[in-house]
C-alpha cells in the first residue's frame, strides 16, 4: 500500500517539477528568438547617439549599465570599471558645450582586437566587439590599443556577479552592447532603456543592416558622425549634434 | 627491491580504488535542496555528466560567447538553476560553498574549478530580467519539502 | 682558439653564498610580491585603468631589451667573425638567456591570469605583435640553446658561425617586434610610429653592451683576474658608437613628433610640462643615460683604468631604465585625443587630465625579483660550468 502511495507521490512531483520548472526557468520578459541558432551577419549591432537630447548631470544611462551588468564599485574610481561614462566637452572655436555617453564605439577594424595575444578580445560575426573571457590572460594590451579607453580591468576579487554578466578578476571587459539581453531577443539595450524612461532618448540602438529600423533612420536624419574619424575605425556608434 | 614492487602495488591498488568509491550509491551529495532532487537524470545521462561534464562546459562556452548560442541544455545558468540549494528560507546557497553541489566532488578529487571566480553562483538576475520572485519559490519550498518527507 | 681555456669561476665561498643568499632573498621578496598582487587583485598596485601598465612592464622591458643586446658581443665573434670576442662568445649568450627569462618572469607574473599562460602558449591571433612576441621570445631561447651547444661542445663547432648568424638576425626581429608593440598602437601618440623599432634596437645594442662590461667587471673582481685593455678599449669604442647611434634615433623620433601638428602635444608634455616624466627624460635619459657618458668616455681616451668605463655602464643602465619608463609609462600618463576639436571638461574615466600613477612597492619587489632571478642564474651557471675565458 504505502509502496504505491510512495510512488504516486514520487511520479507527481516528478510531473509538477517537469511542467513548473520550464516556466520558471524561461524569459518572459523577451519575444522568443532561436536561441539554438548561431549569431549571423545578417544582422550589425550599431548605436546612435543624439548629443543635443542628452542632459548634463544625468547620469541614467551609466546608472543603468551598472545595474544590468553587476558594475558594483568599490569607491576606487580609478580601478573600478567603467563600460560607459558621461564626458562633458567644450568646442574650441565656438565654445559650444556638449554631453554624451562615450562607451565601446565597436569599431569594423577594432585595435583591441588586433593586439589581442590569444585572440579573446573579438568581434563577433554581428559586430559586436567583445571579449571573451574563457581566454584573456590578462595583459592590457588591447587597454592600451584603444583610442577611446573604452576597456576596464577587473581589479579585485568578484562576488555576487549578475548571472547574464559573468566578469571576474584578471580580466579585462568593456561595453559588449548588452549581448546577453540582445540573444534573448531584446530590441533594446540597458543604456537606451534607461534614456528612453527619462523621456530624454538620446540613445538609439538597432540593426544597422535594417533600413527600416529606428537607428538607421536617426542616423539618415541627424547627420551623424564618427569620433576620430581619421583612425578609419569604422565605427559602428554613431554621433550627432557635437 | 621487493620492498619497493609491493608498496608501488599496494599504491596502484588504493589510486585505483579511488574511482570506484566517491560516487558508489550516492545518487546525490546534498539531497534534498536542489531542484535537481526530483529529476532521475540530468541534460545527459548521469555517468557520463559524473565522469565528463567540463567538456560540455568547454565546448559550450565556445559556443555561446563567439557563436550565440544560449541554449538552455548546457548552459552553466541552467546547471546552476538546478542545482543549486536552497536553505529553509528559500535563499539559494552559492553553489560553490563548502558541501554544495559542485565543491563537494571537486574538493575530494583536488580539482580546482574557477568558473566562479567569473560566473554567479547563485541565480541572480537583475531587475527586469528572469526572477525567483515569490511565487516560483513557494515551489521550490514545496518541492523541497516533498523531497525531504517521502522520497528516499 | 686554442691560446685560450674556459673555466669555472673561482670565487671565495663566502663571496659566492653571499651573493647568492641576497640574490635568492629578492627573489623571495620578488615572488610575494607576485602572489600578493595575484591574489588581491591589482587594486594593490599603482596600476589602473588608466596607467595598465607600469613598474614591473619597464622592468620587464628593460630586461628583455638587455637580453637582446648583451648577445651582441657573441654576435660580433660569430657573425661578424670577431676574434676578440671569441671567448666572451658562451658567457654572452648565457647573459642572454638569463636576462630573458628575468624579463619574462616579470611580464607573465604581472598578467591579470597568469595561470592562463599555457593559453597564452598554444592560443595564438597572429595578427597581434604581442603573440608574435611569445613566438620568437620562446624560439631565441632555443636558438641560443643550441647556439651555446656550438660553442662549447667540440663536435659541432662548426656550426657555431652558422647558429651565430641566426642569433643575430632572429635578435634583430625580436627586438623589432619589442619595439612595436609600442610602434603598431594607433590610439597614442607618444607611439604609432616605425621609428621605435630601430630605436628599441639601438637601445639594446647600448644597454646590452653596458650590462655586458659591468657584468664582466663584477666576474674580474671575483676572480682577481684583470680584463685585458684590448676588450676594455673595444668596448668603449662600441659604447660611444651605441650612444650616438641613441642620440640619433632619439633625435630623429622626437623632432618628427614636434613637425607633426597632431603630436606636438604629447612632445611638449614630455619635453617640457611633464613633471616627473620631464625629469625623467632630461636627467635620466639623456643626461645620464646618454651626453654624460658620451662626453665622459669621449674626453678619456688615454685612460685605460676602468673605472671610467665602469661609471659610463652604470650611468647607461640607469638612463635605460628611465628612458624605457618615459616610453612606457609617459606614453600613458597624456591623455588621449578622443575629441581633437574640443576640450574634455569633466568625465568620471578622467579623460580631461593627466593621468597618475604612484607605482607600489610590490611592484618595485616584482621588478627587483625578476633581476635577481636572471643574476642568480647567471652566478650558479659560471660557478658550475665553464665559462669564464682565461688566457693559458
Amino acid at each position: 500500500m504505502s509502496n504505491r502511495r510512495n510512488f504516486l507521490i514520487k511520479s507527481a512531483s516528478a510531473l509538477a517539477v517537469t511542467f513548473v520548472l520550464p516556466s520558471i526557468m524561461s524569459n518572459k520578459s523577451y519575444a522568443k528568438k532561436p536561441l539554438a541558432a548561431k549569431v549571423t551577419d545578417k544582422q550589425s549591432w550599431g548605436m546612435h547617439v543624439d548629443t543635443s537630447k542628452c542632459i548634463d548631470g544625468c547620469t541614467a544611462c551609466v546608472d543603468a549599465c551598472n545595474e544590468e551588468n553587476g558594475l558594483s564599485g568599490f569607491g576606487r574610481p580609478e580601478t573600478d570599471s567603467q563600460w560607459i561614462r558621461k564626458v562633458k566637452i567644450k568646442e574650441k572655436t565656438t565654445d559650444k558645450i556638449t554631453t554624451m555617453p562615450l562607451m565601446c564605439q565597436h569599431c569594423e577594424n577594432p585595435p583591441c582586437c588586433d593586439v589581442c595575444p590569444t585572440g579573446a578580445s573579438f568581434k563577433r560575426i554581428d559586430g559586436i566587439v567583445m571579449v571573451n573571457q574563457h581566454t584573456c590572460i590578462g595583459c592590457r594590451y588591447c587597454m592600451m590599443a584603444c583610442p577611446f579607453k573604452a576597456r576596464s580591468f577587473v581589479h579585485e576579487t568578484l562576488t555576487k556577479q549578475n548571472t547574464n554578466a559573468p566578469r571576474g578578476k584578471g580580466c579585462v571587459e568593456s561595453c559588449n552592447l548588452c549581448v546577453n539581453r540582445i540573444d534573448h531577443g531584446s530590441k533594446t539595450t540597458a543604456c537606451e532603456d534607461a534614456c528612453n524612461k527619462l523621456g530624454h532618448s538620446a540613445i538609439t540602438f538597432g540593426d544597422l543592416k535594417d533600413q527600416s529600423s529606428k537607428v538607421v533612420t536617426a542616423i539618415k536624419n541627424h547627420n551623424p558622425r564618427r569620433l576620430r574619424n581619421d583612425l578609419n575605425l569604422q565605427q559602428k556608434v554613431f554621433y550627432s549634434n557635437i | 627491491m621487493r620492498h619497493l614492487r609491493i608498496s608501488s602495488l599496494i599504491f596502484i591498488f588504493i589510486v585505483g580504488l579511488q574511482n570506484g568509491f566517491t560516487h558508489d550509491g550516492n545518487p546525490h551529495i546534498t539531497p534534498g535542496q536542489s531542484k535537481a532532487d526530483s529529476q532521475d537524470a540530468c541534460v545527459e545521462p548521469t555517468n557520463i555528466m559524473r565522469k565528463e561534464h567540463y567538456l560540455f562546459l568547454l565546448h559550450q562556452r565556445d559556443d555561446t560567447v563567439i557563436d550565440g548560442i544560449r541554449t538552455k541544455n548546457h548552459s552553466l545558468a541552467n546547471c546552476i538553476d538546478c542545482h543549486v540549494s536552497y536553505d529553509e528560507k528559500g535563499a539559494a546557497i552559492p553553489i560553490n560553498a563548502e558541501g554544495q553541489f559542485c565543491q563537494d566532488c571537486h574538493e575530494k578529487t583536488a580539482t580546482n574549478i574557477t568558473c566562479f571566480s567569473c560566473h554567479a553562483a547563485e541565480p541572480r538576475y537583475p531587475n527586469h530580467a528572469t526572477k525567483l520572485d515569490g511565487n516560483d519559490l513557494k515551489i521550490i519550498e514545496d518541492i523541497a519539502q516533498h523531497i525531504k518527507e517521502n522520497v528516499k | 682558439m686554442s691560446d685560450y681555456g674556459l673555466d669555472k669561476l673561482k670565487a671565495s665561498r663566502f663571496l659566492y653564498w653571499g651573493i647568492f643568499l641576497s640574490l635568492g632573498f629578492l627573489i623571495l621578496i620578488g615572488l610575494a610580491s607576485s602572489a600578493y598582487m595575484e591574489h588581491e587583485g591589482h587594486y594593490v598596485t599603482g596600476m589602473n585603468n588608466q596607467i595598465v601598465w607600469g613598474l614591473p612592464h619597464v622592468f620587464a622591458v628593460t630586461l628583455i631589451v638587455i637580453a637582446s643586446g648583451v648577445l651582441n658581443i657573441a654576435s660580433m665573434s660569430s657573425a661578424f667573425n670577431q676574434k676578440l670576442y671569441k671567448p666572451l662568445a658562451p658567457l654572452s649568450a648565457l647573459f642572454a638567456i638569463a636576462f630573458l627569462i628575468a624579463g619574462l618572469i616579470v611580464l607573465v607574473l604581472d598578467l591579470g591570469r597568469p595561470e592562463r599562460l599555457i593559453v597564452a602558449m598554444t592560443t595564438y591571433n597572429f595578427k597581434s605583435i604581442f603573440a608574435w612576441n611569445i613566438f620568437l621570445y620562446s624560439g631565441f631561447f632555443v636558438i641560443l640553446a643550441i647556439y651555446l651547444w656550438t660553442m662549447l661542445d667540440f663536435n659541432v663547432n662548426k656550426y657555431s658561425s652558422t647558429m651565430g648568424k641566426l642569433a643575430f638576425g632572429w635578435r634583430i626581429i625580436l627586438t623589432t617586434g619589442t619595439g612595436s608593440i609600442f610602434g603598431f598602437l594607433v590610439a597614442r601618440e607618444a607611439y604609432a610610429t616605425a621609428v621605435l623599432a630601430p630605436l628599441f634596437i639601438v637601445m639594446s645594442l647600448l644597454y646590452g653592451t653596458a650590462v655586458f662590461y659591468l657584468l664582466l667587471r663584477v666576474i674580474s673582481k671575483l676572480q682577481n683576474i684583470p680584463i685585458s685593455d684590448e676588450i676594455t678599449l673595444s668596448l668603449r669604442r662600441l659604447l660611444i658608437i651605441f650612444l650616438v647611434a641613441n642620440i640619433y634615433f632619439l633625435v630623429l623620433y622626437h623632432i618628427t613628433n614636434i613637425y607633426i601638428s597632431k603630436h606636438v602635444a604629447v612632445e611638449l608634455f614630455i619635453l617640457f610640462n611633464g613633471g616627473g616624466y620631464t625629469t625623467m627624460f632630461w636627467i635620466g635619459q639623456v643626461g645620464f643615460g646618454l651626453f654624460i657618458p658620451l662626453v665622459y668616455e669621449m674626453t678619456n681616451n688615454k685612460n685605460m683604468r676602468n673605472l671610467p668605463l665602469t661609471l659610463s655602464s652604470l650611468m647607461i643602465v640607469i638612463g635605460g631604465f628611465f628612458a624605457v619608463a618615459v616610453i612606457i609609462i609617459g606614453g600613458q600618463a597624456f591623455q588621449l585625443n578622443i575629441f581633437p576639436d574640443h576640450i574634455i571638461l569633466e568625465s568620471s574615466f578622467y579623460d580631461n587630465q593627466i593621468h597618475s600613477y604612484v607605482p607600489s612597492i610590490f611592484e618595485f619587489g616584482l621588478g627587483i625579483g625578476g633581476t635577481a632571478l636572471g643574476l642568480i642564474i647567471i652566478l650558479i651557471m659560471i660557478t658550475n660550468l665553464k665559462f669564464i675565458p682565461y688566457k693559458k
